[in-house]
């Protein structure tokens, strides 16, 4: 028998990784143990495991490292990533604390599934192959879908989670054909590999073809989960159904992590393709940015109409996808920072505006309309002016992180070229303004149709809080983010 | 390798066609003269009521999924058995970790009581 | 033998074929569920046809064995089902039709370009690539495909929670489904009223059902 060497692993890779799907196992027993009445202490664990495991990540920020065959990369792109789920998650359980109890679907699984869907994230922005790329995209849809339905007794939730099922097992199907192409294509499945193997030497007329379909499966999967025009549909339906604090997570993390991955595919190993893959994408910019606004514009429901804007959000941050690819080192390493910039301040924004959201609402309530918010300002003024900092950052207003991230994501998109598509994204912000400003004029100065209460608890207000500090401290002082974010590289875009 | 599974081509040919003769042969060579009561639906001699599709409980379904996913396990389960001869310890720890997973998601809906009966 | 492997190739092909259009056009639910198991079984022996043992195992193991049994379930769960009468077709199917028409024409064009068209194929010169064994795979699973393998057991694990939040319903909340005989008992009440058999029964559907 010969001598079987263990491969080697380089735990410091895999760190972050390793304590949250530990600490969601251990969660999920501890669940089964704590009485009914005080579940909520589960969702303080699992908040305290999300800190430690941002904590461990502080000592191997810098530099870059692979294990597992290549299969797992941790630069600081994927750290900077990882940090921003584990923010999005915390503030989501801090969110859902007293949202459960109220609604009666107060089960210490919730926060097990949240732990894990984290996990699903942080391998969309770790994975340095696409098995491992799929393998985190079904471990985040499938958790999900659960917490979509999680409401089961309310069927709006059952239905939304019936959608996103539907349509999301669809999108995977595509991108497994995707991946399966590409591997007949490329014969491999790493990431850098497959990206050599481009750069080296153009392929048979046959393999170019499979090449181009697959990557085309794989842009259209990925699509549904960003919720890409024409790939956008499901949004609106399901965010309006799900549990709101599912709703923000499914916003801000399941689309940051569709990001990371399209990022990390199209730049890594289709990175050599841009000519071909760059115009494909700009339509579907386009149509993004168009549809999307344009569809926020006629919502009277406050729940779609973030929906549709955040279809409108992926848009711009497609302007940067866009420019990320561009050839010439230093064009690319811009689209790179400014989608990591859109992300953090679109995810700041987004999860502010879904906590105000929380607070309206009712059990029972599923309206949502915009007449809710009529008067606001008069009976709840502190949370009127947190909607109206999120809504100004949402349409970026200076001086708010949403100015910001826009400001980069053009600046990134000209440099690279894109002087019409930057025109036009400019364009549909000023559309985008419109609607929200809207709820804005109605919080300020219309009369309450009918009296809405609102109430917070210390968890909802505390994650209010940071939200709405991280948009005005970006807004104010945008240099340290700015500077986090340009130290945030792909291990391969570093390296050319 | 194919010629391995040659007999079970054959043996799947014989499973079809052997309970097709007897039904062929009946067709030809049996008398038919129905009454109403020789086409009602045998029920243990009683008579039939209510409609043969009844909705079931969603337990079943449970048991069901539950199957499929230790019926994937298996899946994993069967090349590593096959290759384990040549793989040594650390092949084993790798295994334990899968399983520890499965088997706590086991424990969980043991507790939470979706496997008993009702 | 290389004939004989084509001819077996065309069978299981049509075969599959026509199970899956039918799975699509019956208009029995209960049918259509037994012609897709059965294209999936002959999917199993094309696998083993390609030599791909271990994969023509899992599939009948995984599709024919264990999805087949959630599909009919998932039929027998299904309330108010007539099952016989059931359209599949909506009014523009051809639209449907189109689309995976020109994604199949995308994809086989090159194929039907470029390939050297023989029949029957030239048979494999001496040092072709085996195909990966079981051994091989188990041995993969600890190597080289370690971490796709652990997260796969967490998939795995996270489809159970799933499916036991979504499915199961505690007891104090549990939808009271009747079985046959309680059917056939209620509608025999029906037909005989006894009032006060009547007057419970109401109640305790009213409560169970909260």
């Amino acid at each position: 028998m010969t001598e079987i060497t263990i491969p080697p692993i380089d735990w410091r890779v895999a760190t972050q990784l390793c304590i949250i799907f530990g600490w969601a196992s251990v969660l999920l027993i501890i669940a089964l143990f704590v009485p009914r009445s005080r579940i909520r202490v589960v969702g303080y664990l699992a908040i305290a495991g999300l800190v430690v495991a941002a904590g461990a990540g502080i000592p191997f920020w810098g530099g870059s490292a692979e294990t597992f065959g290549g299969m797992l990369r941790l630069d600081t792109y994927s750290m900077m990533l990882n940090w921003l789920f584990l923010a999005a998650a915390a503030v989501v359980i801090a969110y859902s604390l007293n949202y459960l109890p109220k609604h009666g679907i107060e089960h210490g699984e919730y926060y097990v599934l949240v732990l894990f869907a984290t996990a699903g994230m942080m391998l969309l922005a770790q994975g340095g192959d696409l098995i491992v790329l799929f393998l985190g995209l079904e471990l985040l849809s499938l958790t999900l879908y659960v917490l979509t339905g999680f409401a089961y007794p309310r069927e709006t939730s059952e239905e939304s989670g019936m959608k996103y099922l539907l349509t999301g097992a669809f999108a995977g199907g595509f991108i497994v054909f995707g991946i399966a192409l590409i591997y007949g294509a490329t014969g491999s499945l790493n990431l850098a590999a497959i990206g050599d193997t481009l750069a080296r030497a153009a392929l048979a007329a046959e393999d170019r073809t499979y090449l181009y379909a697959g990557a085309a499966l794989i842009v259209t999967g990925f699509g549904y989960k960003i919720a890409m025009a024409p790939f956008h549909m499901w949004a609106p339906d399901v965010y309006e159904g799900a549990p709101t604090p599912v709703a923000a997570f499914l916003s801000v993390g399941s689309k940051a992590a569709g990001f990371a991955a399209l990022v990390r595919f199209l730049v890594e190993a289709m990175g050599s393709q841009w000519p071909v893959w760059a115009p494909a994408l700009a339509t579907l910019a386009i149509a993004t940015l168009l549809l999307g606004n344009i569809g926020a514009l006629i919502q009277n429901n406050v729940k779609r109409m973030l929906a549709y804007s955040s279809v409108g959000h992926a848009g711009y941050m497609l302007l940067g996808v866009l420019a990320a690819g561009a050839p010439g080192g230093m064009a690319g390493q811009r689209g790179v920072e400014a989608v990591l910039l859109y992300l953090l301040a679109y995810m700041l924004t987004n999860l502010g505006a879904f906590g105000v959201l929380i607070a309206l609402e009712q059990r029972g309530e599923l309206t949502w309309d915009i007449n809710q918010f009529a008067g606001l300002w008069a009976r709840r003024p502190l949370l009127a002016s947190a909607m109206a900092i999120c809504l100004l950052s949402l349409a970026g207003v200076p001086p708010t992180a949403g100015f910001w991230g826009k400001f980069y994501v053009f600046t990134a998109a000209w440099q690279a070229g894109f002087g019409w598509l930057t025109i036009i994204g400019i364009l549909t912000a000023a559309i985008a303004a419109f609607y929200y400003v809207r709820i804005v004029v109605q919080m300020f100065t219309a009369e309450p149709s009918r009296e809405t209460p609102a109430e917070t608890d210390p968890a909802l207000r505390a994650g209010l809080v940071i939200a709405i500090a991280g948009i005005l401290v970006l807004g104010f002082m945008p240099a340290p983010a700015i500077d986090l974010v340009q130290r945030s590289v792909l291990a391969t875009v570093g390296g050319q | 390798m194919l010629a391995n599974y040659a007999f079970v081509g054959v043996f799947f040919v014989a499973a079809v066609i052997f309970p097709l003769i007897p039904i062929v042969a009946a067709y030809f060579l049996g008398p038919k003269r129905p009454t109403p009561t020789k086409l009602d639906t045998y029920e243990c001699g009683l008579e039939a009521v209510g409609d043969i599709r009844v909705q079931f409980k969603v337990q079943y379904y449970l048991y069901a999924l539950a199957f499929v996913i230790f019926d994937i396990e298996v899946v994993f389960l069967y090349p590593w058995a096959v290759a384990y001869g040549e793989l040594g310890l650390f092949a084993l720890i790798a295994m334990a970790v899968f399983l520890f997973s499965l088997v706590e998601a086991l424990v969980y809906a043991w507790k939470k009581g979706a496997l008993e009966w009702v | 033998m290389n004939t004989f492997i084509t001819i077996l190739f065309v069978v299981f092909a049509v075969y599959i074929l026509v199970a899956a259009i039918m799975t699509v056009t019956v208009k029995n639910i209960v049918h259509a569920a037994l012609w897709l198991i059965s294209s999936f079984f002959t999917v199993g022996a094309l696998y083993l046809l390609m030599e791909a043992e271990f994969i023509g195992v899992a599939q009948v193991l995984i599709y024919v064995g264990a999805v087949s049994i959630l599909i009919l379930f998932a039929i027998m769960l299904t309330r108010d089902l007539e099952g016989t009468q059931n359209r599949q077709m909506t009014p523009r199917w051809w639209i449907a039709l189109i689309v995976p028409a020109a994604l199949f024409g995308l994809l086989i064009t090159p194929t039907v370009l470029t390939y050297q068209w023989q029949l029957p194929p030239p048979a494999p010169a001496g040092q072709s690539t085996p195909i990966a064994g079981a051994a091989q795979i188990g041995t993969a699973f600890v190597r080289e495909y370690l971490l796709p393998f652990q997260v796969a057991s967490v998939l795995l694990t996270v489809a159970l929670i799933g499916a036991v939040v979504i499915a199961f319903e505690e007891r104090e909340r549990r939808r009271y489904v009747p079985t046959l005989a309680e059917k056939v008992r209620q509608q025999q009440r029906v037909r005989r009223p006894d009032p006060a058999a009547s007057a419970m029964q109401s109640s305790e559907t009213a409560g169970s059902e909260t």
